[in-house]
This record gives structure tokens, C-alpha cells and sequence, in this order.
């Protein structure tokens, strides 16, 4: 659910800021947005520059309820949550290789298109909050996405 | 909490690391492709095509009345693997529901997705069919949203890098709506998942969910918004259709979902640079549904530009009514969708090989364009092109009975005429006949070289098409062999003559349309066998003879 604070915090907009990397350029990959013109020294980029997170946005995103009282019990709780990355983004990442994800394996890690059908299907039809046979019983839906 | 935080936060990184990177491993499209595009615009600027076009566009404009329709596309194909995206569970169109899942595709906690490869495949195949640049490295994101048929809360998809970028489709448009050739960018094809299926009862205080479908591999297509009318619209989707169903990936069937297009329109004075308003249209099942879907859609929107209501047009999902052929509002936007895209923790990269690309290209079969082309060459008429590149078995056919010696434009003739209309009539596909190339080229071959005529020729047709073997079968067997010797043609037309002396009379008296009848009545006591040339010949000789 939190992972809706990702947009509660403009970074998204980082994307379009892209410029050649040159080999010899230090390149600070991880930085706040407000800072972001040139090459910033790493103190700059400390915790604090990032947006707070907006609790009751988070919330309706993730469809939780939050009372106004346990959304500001929370904010505090998250936003510590944030900060942590403020400070990862001081961290000195002149000599690391960009990488798409972390943990990127080695190899293949693709599967062959062979079918295997799962035999325990009443375990998961008895999972299922509201069963109708065959089907799912869901609340009304209508043209709605 | 922490931990979903941290991936979220995870987005931006990757996409500001990334980019650089990727920008310099994309490929450059592969030379085989290129030079088809280029043959293929090298044909076009012809210049009777280009008058037609610009006939049509003029008469398009005038209806229009001065405003110009912007339309984009994005199309789901979903593929013919054998098993879903992420997981092992088989899946086949109608079966039992809620039957092929498992708890991957269900979503349940701690199950891990893992990347099919064949899907992987048909992006790759499709990339390069759309003259796309590919992605060397791509990743997966979670698109998040809340909705009955998706069972994880998010659906797997690729968001900022997808697998492929930046292509083309050429086609031609029907010659019956003015042809013309166009080139319609596409944007980008990445991969994902599907959704499961929702029932919507009217009775029911409920919905039903049948989960089946959840997880099935899509491929997006995203078009560049190029196209201007509807006929432009629908025949990029049958090009698509005929791209899929070419290169194997999916069976391309509209009616069973697995061909989706949701096309945006906006309409917008021509001459202004900035897009009017865009409205969205679902809910057609075929291609002459898109078109008039969107024909409908522009001349609603450009009457409220005319009546000064413009901004009666709202961003907006509408759905085509096919019963009332029109479109009705399904739901207004309230604002930008935020699907909160991060990259899936779950699933590594997609790293391809440029070993692996070349792999693939080298195994593409000839596509639509570039057989367009090669027919156009032939001398077949544009008519003739498009029917037989329409169906990649039509054409296999076609160019398998040209292995065999026919000529292109004789045998054209035959599969257009005598067996389409078979076909139609059976609801067969040319492969599901019993007539095989081999033996229409034997057809073709037979009647040029006099052995039967054209008449008795489609009667054989007939006769292997439904029942097969072979056209010195047939002929042998049912004696058809034509009747060229002049004498034996000339004692049967002594003999109709003989008989009906009246008719003689009458012709020998002016009425010389009765010679048709003659020949009628020798061609039928030869069970269709005289030779029609010699037959007349004679004929006329002796009804003239005095």
C-alpha cells in the first residue's frame, strides 16, 4: 500500500531529466528533484528534501480507512520512512554501474511455455471469500474499471 | 510498510539510471526489414493510387467541413501460448471457468511470477514485424488498481522501458473506399497481463468473476495518433490482424476478445497544430464496427465544434452501441488515472542477446506489406493483392500453385472466384479443403493446353474441392476429356441439326441468335466436352452452308 508514496513525492518527474552520461562526469543518478540541476554534492542532498507524504491520499489509494486521528499518529511513522531515502541519496555512487532493478540475475530465468495444471483448485476455490460454482461472487460491477 | 515504500521509491532510480544505458544498446532495426519498408515505398508514389488518395481526401475534407479527426489506437492482442504469463496454468478460450488457475495467477501471498518464454518470443517477432526498435534490456512494473477481476491488486506490465519502440506499419487501403497506401507509426509494444473476465447481470444484485484469463499474456500495441477516419482506423487494425495471424503469435480473433482496439479520437480545425479534446471508444467487436464507430464519433464532435458547444467534449470513455449506431458516454475521466507504476520486485530484467534477436529475424516469415508488394509486381491488381495477402493461408495457397507453374493472374482468378465462393458457402478455410495447389496448377495447365474446357474445369473444381484427388483422376475417370477432333464435333452438330429443322428454318430466315441454341444443344450432347472454339466454327459453317 505505501507504495503509493512514490507519488506523493515528485519523482516521477526524473525521468524526463535525462542527460549523457559521460564516462568521466560524476553521476549522482539518486537526487532529489529540487536540487536538480547539475552535479550536486552529496551534502545537498540530504534528508528533508523530499516532499512529506500526504497520509489521507496514501490512504484512499490503498483503500484504507485512516481517522483523522490515526492519520497523524501515522504521518510522523512514514515520514522517518521517507527521510531513510533522503539519506540514501547522499550515498557516493560515482563508481557503480547503473542498473534496471536490483538483484538482476544472471542468466535465464524464463520458463518453457509446458503446462502444468495446479491439482489443488479446491484449496482455492475454498480460499475464495464468496463463492457462486463456477464463479467468483463479486459486489455488483458495472461499466466501472 | 517499509519495504513497499522502498519499492516504490525504486521507480524513479531505475528510471534515471537506466535510461542513458538503454538509449545506446537499443538496435538498430535489422537491414532485412528496412529494405522491405523501402520497396515498399518505393512502389507507392504511382501516379493513379495518388490521385484516387487525394480524390478521397478532398471529398473527406468536404464533409468534414473543415475540421481535421486525430485518432490513436491501442491495441491487446493476447497470445496463443500454451500456458499463461507468469505461471504454468494452460489456458483455452471457454473452459470451465474459474478451472485453469493456480495461486501465482490468483495472487496469493508468496507466490512468484515466472516469465514465460515464448512470450518474450512473440513481443520480440512483433517488434520487428512493426519495424520497432527492440529493447536489449526491459523490466516489468506493477500497474496498480482496484477492481473485482484483478486478483493481485496490480496488473504486471511494462511501464517506462517497454520490450519495443518506435516502428511503422505500412498498408493499403480497400480500392472499394478509394485505396491508397499509408504508414501509421507505431509508438511502442510491450508486455502484460491480462485481467480475469466479469459478468455483469442485470437480475443479479451481484457480479461474477471467472479468473481464467487472469494472467494470459497481451501485447500492447500503442499507435502514434496518425490516422484520420475511420476506414484509416479499422484497416490499421487489420493489419494488425493480419501481422499477428502471419507471424502465429495470437489467433487475432476479435470475437473472442483476443484482438482488442480502444481507439482515441479528437477532432481539431484543421490547420491548428495542438489536439482537440480526446474521447475514448470500446466495445467493438469488429473492424467495419470501428469504423463507423469512429466515422460516428467525429461528426458528433464536429457538430458540437459547429454549434459552438465544443466544450460539451468532454475526456472521456465512450461506448459503440452497434443496435443504435452511435456511441454513448460509459464514464467521464476524473483526472489522470494514478496507477502508482513501480518496477515488479519479483520479476528480473528481460535481457536479450543480439545473437537471440537475429535468431528470430531470420525466422520471420514474409509479411503482408512485403507480400503486397511482391503481388502488386506480378501485375495482380490491387483488388487482387489485398484479397490474396488478406489470409496468410490464401496466400500460401497462391504462391504454392505458383511453385508448381500457374500463372499468377489464372490462378489469382480461380481462388478468388470459384473458391471463395466455395469457401464462403462451406465456411472453410483454404486449408481445410481437400484441393491442394499442386492439383489446381494441373487444373490450370489442363484447360490451357485444350484437354477440358473452362466449363468442365470448375465442374472438376468442384470435384476436388470436396472430395480431392487428382485432376487426370477426375478426368478419366468421368471421361471428360474435351472433344477437339473436328469430325466427331461435326457429326454431332449434323445431328442437332437434323433435328430441328425448325430452328434451321428460322435461322435461315434472319433469326441468327438461334445459333446460340445450336450450340447449346451440340455442347450438351457432348456432356460439355466439344470444344466450344471448334464447335462454333463448325457450327457456323454449316448453318450458313446453302
Amino acid at each position: 500500500m505505501l507504495s503509493a508514496a512514490a507519488s506523493t513525492i515528485p519523482m516521477l518527474r526524473l525521468a524526463t531529466q535525462l542527460r549523457p552520461r559521460l564516462p568521466s562526469a560524476r553521476y549522482h543518478w539518486l537526487r532529489p528533484l529540487s536540487s536538480a540541476t547539475h552535479v550536486t554534492p552529496p551534502a545537498a542532498a540530504g534528508a528533508g528534501s523530499l516532499e512529506p507524504p500526504d497520509l489521507p491520499r496514501l490512504a484512499k489509494a490503498a483503500r484504507i480507512s485512516l481517522s483523522p486521528q490515526e492519520a497523524e499518529e501515522f504521518e510522523p511513522k512514514i515520514r522517518q520512512v521517507v527521510d531513510w531515502f533522503g539519506q540514501l541519496q547522499a550515498v557516493d555512487l560515482e563508481s557503480i554501474e547503473p542498473s534496471l532493478r536490483a538483484g538482476t540475475a544472471a542468466g535465464s530465468s524464463l520458463r518453457e511455455d509446458k503446462p502444468e495444471t495446479f491439482v489443488n483448485t479446491d484449496a482455492i476455490v475454498e480460499a475464495i471469500p464468496s463463492y457462486d460454482d463456477p464463479y467468483i461472487k463479486v459486489p455488483r460491477v458495472l461499466n466501472k474499471e | 510498510m517499509a519495504l513497499t515504500l522502498l519499492r516504490g521509491m525504486r521507480t524513479p532510480i531505475s528510471f534515471r539510471s537506466n535510461s542513458g544505458l538503454l538509449f545506446t544498446v537499443l538496435r538498430p532495426r535489422l537491414s532485412r526489414f528496412t529494405t522491405r519498408a523501402e520497396s515498399a515505398q518505393a512502389t507507392e508514389p504511382k501516379a493513379a493510387p495518388k490521385s484516387i488518395q487525394l480524390a478521397t481526401k478532398e471529398a473527406a475534407e468536404q464533409k468534414t467541413q473543415g475540421f481535421e479527426a486525430v485518432i490513436g489506437i491501442e491495441t491487446h492482442v493476447q497470445l496463443s501460448t500454451v500456458t499463461k504469463a507468469f505461471c504454468s496454468c494452460p489456458y483455452n478460450y471457454g473452459s470451465q471457468p474459474n478451472s485453469t488457475i493456480c495461486p501465482t495467477c490468483m495472487g496469493h501471498p508468496g507466490a512468484l511470477p515466472v516469465l514465460n518464454e515464448k512470450v518474450v518470443e512473440c513481443a520480440v517477432k512483433l517488434g520487428l514485424a512493426l519495424n520497432c526498435e527492440i529493447s536489449m534490456i526491459s523490466k516489468f512494473d506493477r500497474k496498480q488498481y482496484f477492481y473485482p477481476d484483478l486478483p493481485k491488486g496490480y496488473q504486471i506490465s511494462q511501464f517506462d522501458i517497454p520490450i519495443a519502440k518506435k516502428g511503422y506499419v505500412n498498408l493499403d487501403l480497400p480500392v472499394e473506399f478509394g485505396g491508397g497506401h499509408r504508414k501509421f507509426g507505431i509508438t511502442r509494444v510491450h508486455m502484460e497481463e491480462d485481467a480475469g473476465k466479469l459478468l455483469h447481470s442485470e437480475s443479479r444484485s451481484y457480479s461474477q468473476v471467472d479468473l481464467n484469463r487472469a494472467g494470459v499474456p497481451l501485447l500492447e500495441i500503442v499507435s502514434e495518433p496518425d490516422m484520420r477516419t475511420g476506414i484509416e482506423a479499422a484497416e490499421y487494425g487489420a493489419e494488425l490482424q493480419r501481422i499477428v495471424r502471419y507471424l502465429g503469435v495470437s489467433n487475432g480473433n476479435m470475437q473472442e476478445g483476443s484482438l482488442r482496439c480502444d481507439v482515441n479520437v479528437s477532432v481539431r480545425p484543421v490547420g491548428q497544430s495542438e489536439f482537440g479534446t480526446k474521447v475514448e471508444i470500446k466495445n467493438m467487436n469488429s473492424f467495419s464496427e470501428i469504423n463507423r464507430a469512429i466515422d460516428y464519433e467525429i461528426s458528433r464532435q464536429i457538430m458540437l465544434h459547429k454549434e459552438g458547444q465544443a466544450d460539451q467534449i468532454v475526456q472521456e470513455t465512450r461506448l459503440w452501441d452497434e443496435s443504435s449506431q452511435k456511441t454513448f458516454t460509459m464514464r467521464k475521466k476524473e483526472g489522470l488515472a494514478d496507477y502508482r507504476y513501480f518496477p515488479e520486485p519479483d520479476l528480473p530484467e528481460v535481457v536479450l542477446s543480439t545473437d537471440y534477436i537475429d535468431e528470430i529475424s531470420k525466422s520471420m516469415p514474409e509479411l503482408p506489406e512485403a507480400k503486397r508488394r511482391r503481388y502488386e509486381n506480378m501485375g495482380l491488381s490491387m483488388q487482387d493483392v489485398l484479397f490474396l495477402a488478406n489470409d496468410d493461408n490464401v496466400a500460401h495457397f497462391f504462391d504454392s500453385t505458383l511453385e508448381h507453374g500457374a500463372d499468377a493472374k489464372l490462378a489469382c482468378n480461380w481462388i478468388m472466384g470459384d473458391i471463395a465462393a466455395y469457401l464462403k458457402n462451406e465456411k472453410l478455410s483454404i486449408n481445410e479443403t481437400k484441393l491442394t495447389p499442386l492439383e489446381l496448377s494441373e487444373l490450370i495447365e489442363s484447360i490451357k493446353n485444350g484437354t477440358i474446357s473452362g466449363k468442365i474445369g470448375k465442374e472438376i473444381l468442384v470435384e476436388l474441392i470436396a472430395k480431392g484427388g487428382t485432376v487426370k483422376g477426375v478426368i478419366e475417370e468421368k471421361d471428360l476429356v474435351q472433344i477437339a477432333d473436328p469430325a466427331a464435333i461435326e457429326a454431332m452438330v449434323d445431328k442437332v441439326i437434323a433435328d430441328n429443322p425448325k430452328q434451321l428454318e428460322q435461322y435461315r430466315a434472319g433469326k441468327t441468335k438461334l445459333q446460340g441454341f445450336f450450340a447449346g444443344q451440340v455442347m450438351k450432347a457432348s456432356k460439355g466436352k466439344a470444344n466450344p472454339v471448334l464447335l462454333n466454327k463448325i457450327l457456323g459453317e454449316k448453318l450458313n452452308a446453302n
